[in-house]
């Protein structure tokens, strides 16, 4: 039997679905499916991984660990595929996971992916798919080891609640901490966002904005329906959002039941980050624009017109 | 301080990418710098001009490559070295990443510096891979550097919770974002200068390696086939007096597409 490693994607102390989404898939692959979760005061999110499906929790849980540091990290996580003896070891889509698959690989020996969509196991052979050419094309790519580290694109394994699993927790011991690459401070933290990656609703905001008026105004809109705030690479270069709040080839990769794209053209950097959403709707004034050729919906107007009229004709259905 | 940047010849994103029996067409490719590492090269560039640096670009793989290279010089770099070997066709991250500390390990080098991915793969192995080969300190995804003293750097990585500042010591790799800097226009005089410039070219012979050494006679994945991406195709799109449009795609989200 296949056995798959998930390293358990945990923002604030909770447990993002895109760990769940990866246990699923782990089951549903008929794999043995371990999880690993490395942070501090992170204990009390063993029943979450048991319910998820997990069938043995390895917890790294240290205050060394509250801070992201890819070195220690990577530690935890070689120590956990070891000791599980895992053929796959998934990330979920974050920069934290971009920075730990390939020194997992490398310490494992084993082959690295990143953002594969799909994966099969046949008579002990690895094939996953994935996207590449700024997602232009799809690629099937044989694994030759037994190992396979990869980070798994957003959205691409369904998740099935309350599979359930087997509660046998192993502590690791922590690692050392990487005294040469020593984390100084957490700036522009956007602390009690919706993130964007885990979010059922993302609204992106663009060029067309202009101005932090409109950025606001945008903003309003992402409030109403509780959805993560995003941004073109524009507005994030302008300086009118942090870094983590990009969409696109990047920076985050969104998969949402319903994705807004407001006053975005469409450049194919962004359109990498968005298209594997459920519905999308665009607002440009534009009416050539890219982001019209993906976009399920369309109004053509002026954002500063329609993002108003918006707000008032989405509360009005949903009272 | 030495400083090694890594440059990919890659297929330019803007045009059509067409897919044929499991095989990308070639016909009407063109090729260019790959968007990351012209911000790896610039941001060399920007440490040598701020506190002094000798400044040395590899490219592997990927047959010619002069008018790549001569760009970078015309930007800034001063040493280029091409390494391109039959052998490397079917290279994977890992591979690349033996060549390039083959690489590092004849020049001792102080920092590399790498984009943070290649936009034909969008793997972004490579750059931390090669530190791990290394056995190195490195952080990617990083969106701001500057020198502390001889031996630090204060670098800043866009991380999932914000930005991050790491106090990074050397030797490292950094592996930039576009965020980074802006890429400068080479400029006539950079150009003519370049032109004159050498370019070192090696195969893994005169490196002083050989394909069984960095596995390239097997690797560690390999692509058996493209296909084609499943596109979206347009949908609905409304133009008119705003408010009447806007309610309407409203009702349509709420009743045809249900995810309001």
């Amino acid at each position: 039997m296949a056995k798959v490693l998930v390293v358990a994607d945990i923002k604030e102390g909770v447990l993002k679905g895109s760990t769940v989404e990866l246990l699923s898939k782990a089951r549903a692959m008929g794999a043995e499916a371990a999880v690993v979760a490395i942070g501090s005061n992170i204990e009390s999110l063993v029943p979450t991984l048991v319910e998820a499906g997990s069938d043995t929790q390895y917890i790294a849980d240290d205050p060394g660990l509250a801070l992201f540091s890819a070195g220690p990290f990577a530690s935890c996580v070689v120590d956990a595929a070891k000791q599980s003896g895992a053929d796959l070891v998934w990330f979920g889509f974050s920069e934290g996971g971009k920075a730990v698959a390939p020194r997992v690989a490398a310490q494992l020996d084993a082959a690295c992916a990143s953002e594969i969509t799909d994966v099969t196991l046949e008579g002990g052979c690895i094939e996953i798919v994935r996207p590449a050419i700024t997602n232009k094309v799809m690629q099937r790519v044989k694994v030759n080891t037994p190992r396979l580290a990869a980070v798994v694109r957003a959205g691409a394994f369904e998740a099935t609640e309350g599979i359930g699993g087997t509660e046998n927790v192993v502590k690791l011991t922590p690692p050392a901490p990487d005294l040469r690459a020593v984390i100084k401070e957490l700036v522009s933290d956007a602390s009690g966002d919706i993130d964007l990656t885990d979010a059922d609703v993302v609204v992106s905001v663009g060029r067309g904005a202009k101005n932090q008026a409109g950025v606001d105004l945008v903003k309003e809109l992402a409030n109403d329906l509780n959805a993560g705030f995003g941004a073109s690479r524009a507005m994030v270069d302008g300086g009118f959002l942090a870094h983590n709040k990009q969409v696109g080839q990047t920076g985050k990769i969104v998969a949402p039941s319903l994705y807004i794209a407001v006053g975005i053209s469409g450049a194919i950097q962004h359109l990498a980050g968005m298209t594997g959403s459920k519905v999308i709707l665009a607002v440009n004034k534009d009416p050539e624009a890219p982001i019209f050729n993906v976009a399920d919906y369309g109004i053509v107007g002026d954002l500063f017109e329609v993002v108003p009229i918006l707000r008032e004709e989405i509360q009005k259905v949903r009272s | 301080m030495k400083i090694l940047t890594t440059v990919k010849k890659v297929v330019d994103v803007e045009l059509t990418i067409h897919v044929k029996d499991g095989a990308i067409v070639e016909d009407g490719l063109q090729y260019v710098i790959n968007a990351w590492d012209e911000n790896a090269v610039e941001t060399a560039v920007r440490l040598k001009e701020k506190n002094g640096a000798e400044t040395t670009l590899v490219s592997v793989g990927g047959g010619d490559n002069t008018d790549m290279i001569r760009k970078c010089y015309a930007m800034g770099i001063e040493n280029g070295i091409h390494i391109d070997d039959p052998a490397l066709e079917k290279a994977d991250a890992a591979i690349y990443a033996r060549v390039l500390q083959k690489v590092y390990e004849k020049g001792n080098y102080d920092l590399v510096i790498t984009g943070k991915q290649a936009q034909d793969t969008d793997a972004g192995q490579t750059g931390i891979i090669l530190a791990e080969y290394l056995g190195l300190p490195c952080v990617s995804n990083v969106i701001g550097v500057e020198v502390v003293d001889d031996q630090h750097l204060k670098v800043s990585r866009a991380g999932d919770a914000g930005t991050e500042i790491v106090e990074l010591t050397l030797p490292a790799v950094i592996t930039v974002d576009v965020s980074i800097n802006e890429p400068r226009l080479p400029q006539m005089r950079g150009i003519m200068m370049a032109k004159k410039k050498p370019i070192n070219k090696m195969d893994l012979a005169a490196l002083g390696t050989s394909p069984d050494e960095i596995g390239a006679a097997a690797p560690k994945s390999e692509v058996i086939e493209f296909m084609a991406s499943k596109t979206r195709k347009a949908g609905q799109k409304f133009e008119g007096d705003a408010a009447e449009i806007t309610a309407k795609v409203v009702q349509l989200l709420a009743d045809e597409a249900k995810v309001l």
